[in-house]
């Protein structure tokens, strides 16, 4: 038997309603007690003073690409998972956009299996909604829903085929899993750069509209809306696609969203010296739309943050802007820029919480994180008042490209449990 | 009073009387009318082949398939011919539709040779009453698209009956790619009308919600669906009608939606297997099952077809007579 006492920490669960000041007293992998006060030390095996710290359940980031298979030597899954756990996330779901693409239940077989033995955070998957993400044909959804995956995404390959749409949702709908959807209108997208601005017509880029997203994004609703199925947009960046949504959520319809910090601290003047660090799908976007998802994350119109980390290659961001391939790390900056959203636009604690851990578990019919007696020791600690500055070469990954690169936060990730075991290195 | 017509062998049956000149369809079509087909069917059924040669002389039974098809064009075949019409089977292929003369001109033509009965497949829905308003003829819908099958819902409740011995009261579940099948339709119509319970199992994108909002039970969980079926009636993927990509693959369908030993088990203990043929063994059925013939009423399916249309022909036969008079 091993026992963890957490003392003196600021306690933050929202599906317990719980914001004290207390201490976490776990055995093994399961919490024995949550308390205002302090248990006896002795017998404990280690104490870890929280003071000054947040103590939340363990962060799930629900939109992760992993290099692996595929470009191992960009990035492991065992190094994925490390890094991960090791930036205070308990659990990622991971996207099919690998080589081979995860569009079969032998792919989703493989992978749990060998995330089963690796130290680090929990491993989840979706399913590719296409086979081989050709936007044609569905993919096997039944058989690997039975395998375990727990929902299904499609890369940031854009289903353009409404009627293909329909079926997946209808099929979806049926297996009682989400689709997750990165929404872009083809042709409004196609061979563009950035994002459609004056800045975008100074550097002599090509532009893709905010609308872009919007117009995908409404068909998707409505096609919601038809098909009952439960829908999540993933990576939210304008502000046209916010008012979509806060109209589905008032009409009733099972919708979620997610946004990723390039999107609410960010905007699309950061590429004005061409720096493919910047270059994102969807791109960076206006000031306006950045405002305008600070306050959607702030009212719960989007639901969840998520760290849209997608390694890339050096060779791949180290040519023109409009060659290079769009993405960035993701995973060793999320809660710290997450975090800075209460720092700098008083977005409650326990907001932010719900963005990292109760809403993408809901989303997902996945456990409910709680911090109570019985429950999982899943648990993620941050400093809130620790300031750094950050530097992709301090990442723990390969993939260390980040538009975030110099930045500074004001929070720091300090300890992170995952099935009651430390996963910090 | 039941649903169920007793099925008399003492004393022959008559032949059926029909409201209605045409058989387009088993929707709105009277329970006695069926009732009274079923057993006329059943007689003939029992009977040897050649004691009606005479029942339809002087008839001329013209086959017209748009679609292609062997059981049911044969079947109208031999029952004309066992009731001693005369049958001319017009091949489409080879005919004047090729050159690409529209239905109505094929209809009228024909027409103009006073055929008494066109038995007609066609892969529009609707198109048999588009002909039947366009000829003096009697049309017997032989298949047309989505909409209807009639004969082949007739044959399947009299092989219901025959096995079963009624209809009323029995749990059957249709099975399969529902929205592109006439024979679901035909068959949820006329088994309903004749008391039992029917439900489809059907992947959601295989399966109109508008049927649950016409109160059929729907399941999209086969084991669920058949548990406790008397009948599982199995369907075809109809491949020519879909679009090919309402199912990720036909290894999934099997997967989930082929009936095989193991889903087999959930359905009632005695249950039947049917199935409107063709077949596509290891897409929609094991072979196993398909060929076990103390579980599959496949074989007597074909077999009661040919009785079915003797009735059917008959009937419409005698209607026509009567029209023309």
């Amino acid at each position: 038997m091993s026992k963890t006492l957490l003392k003196n920490g600021r306690i933050i669960s929202p599906s317990d309603k719980l914001d004290m000041v207390g201490h976490i007293l776990f055995e093994n992998s399961v919490i024995s007690s949550v308390e205002k006060d302090l248990p006896p030390e002795d017998k404990i095996d280690q104490v870890i003073d929280c003071s000054g710290c947040l103590i939340m359940p363990g962060a799930i980031d629900m939109r992760v690409q992993s290099a692996d298979p595929g470009a191992e030597h960009l990035e492991s899954l065992s190094e994925l998972l490390a890094a991960a756990g090791n930036a205070g996330i308990s659990q990622i779901v991971s996207l099919p956009a690998t080589t081979p693409v995860i569009d079969s239940a032998v792919m989703i077989d493989s992978l749990r299996l060998r995330a089963s033995s690796t130290h680090g955070a929990l491993l989840h998957l979706y399913g590719a909604m296409t086979q081989s993400l050709n936007n044609q044909q569905m993919a096997e959804l039944g058989m690997m829903a039975k395998a375990g995956a727990i929902g299904f995404a499609n890369g940031v390959v854009s289903v353009q085929d409404s009627l293909l749409m329909r079926r997946i949702m209808i099929y979806s709908k049926m297996l009682d899993k989400p689709v997750i959807h990165h929404c872009s209108d083809a042709y409004l997208d196609k061979d563009t750069d950035m994002n459609e601005s004056e800045t975008a017509t100074r550097l002599g880029l090509l532009g893709s509209p905010a609308i872009a997203e919007t117009i995908m994004l409404e068909r998707d609703l409505n096609l919601a809306s038809i098909t009952g199925c439960r829908y999540h947009a993933a990576h939210i960046s304008t502000a046209s696609s916010v008012e979509a949504l806060r109209r589905a959520k008032k009409a009733g319809l099972s919708v979620t969203a997610d946004t990723s910090p390039a999107y609410f601290l960010l905007n699309d003047k950061a590429t004005a010296d061409y720096n493919t660090a910047f270059k994102l799908n969807p791109p960076l976007r206006s000031e306006e739309d950045r405002l305008a998802i600070i306050d959607a994350i702030k009212d719960g119109t989007i639901d969840s943050i998520t760290s849209d980390h997608h390694p890339i290659e050096m060779d791949k961001k180290m040519l023109p802007f409009g060659q290079a391939t769009a993405g960035a790390s993701g995973i060793e900056t999320l809660l710290p820029l997450a975090f800075s959203l209460y720092h700098t636009n008083d977005i409650p604690l326990t907001r932010i919480v719900t963005a990292l851990s109760t809403a993408p578990a809901s989303i997902l019919s996945l456990e409910t994180p709680k911090l109570a007696s019985g429950e999982t020791a899943n648990i993620s600690i941050i400093n809130l008042s620790s300031s750094s500055v950050i530097r992709g070469t301090n990442f723990l990954s390969q993939s260390q490209i980040t538009p975030f690169e110099h930045y500074l936060v004001d929070s720091r990730v300090v300890g992170c449990f995952v099935h009651g075991i430390s996963v910090m290195l | 009073m039941t649903r169920d017509t007793k099925i008399a062998n003492d004393t022959p049956p008559p032949a059926a009387m029909l409201s209605n000149k045409h058989l387009l369809g088993i929707q709105g079509m009277p329970i006695p009318e069926i009732n009274a087909l079923l057993e006329r069917a059943h007689f003939f059924a029992d009977r040897p082949k050649a004691l009606f040669a005479d029942v339809l002389a002087n008839i001329t039974v013209l086959n017209m398939f748009f679609e292609n098809s062997t059981r049911t064009r044969v079947s109208f075949e031999l029952a004309a011919k066992r009731l001693g019409a005369s049958v001319l089977n017009i091949s489409v292929n080879s005919s004047s539709v090729k050159k690409g003369e529209t239905l109505i001109d094929t209809a009228t033509t024909l027409n103009a040779m006073r055929p008494d009965i066109l038995v007609a497949r066609h892969h529009a829905s609707g198109a048999p009453l588009l002909l039947s308003q366009h000829v003096d003829a009697a049309v017997i819908n032989a298949g047309d698209g989505r909409h209807e099958h009639p004969t082949q819902a007739l044959l399947d409740a009299l092989t219901i009956k025959r096995s079963l011995g009624k209809i009323a009261g029995l749990k059957i579940a249709i099975c399969g790619d529902i929205d592109n099948s006439r024979v679901a339709r035909s068959n949820l119509y006329l088994l309903s009308a004749l008391g039992a319970d029917v439900r489809f199992v059907s992947p959601a994108t295989l399966v109109s919600p508008y049927f649950s909002e016409m109160g059929v039970p729907v399941y999209t969980d086969m084991e669920q669906g058949i548990s406790g079926c008397d009948i599982i009636m199995m369907l075809r993927l109809q491949t020519e009608r879909m679009e090919g990509r309402e199912t990720p693959s036909q290894h999934e369908y099997f997967h989930f939606f082929g009936l095989d030993t193991r889903k087999l088990q959930k359905a009632a203990p005695n249950a039947f297997i049917m199935h409107p043929g063709p077949m596509n063994r290891g897409v929609e059925i094991d072979s196993k099952i398909a060929d076990d013939n103390s579980k599959s009423l496949i074989r007597t399916q074909v077999e009661l077809g040919v009785a079915t249309r003797m009735a059917c022909l008959e009937a419409i036969a005698g209607a026509s007579t009567r029209v023309r008079i």
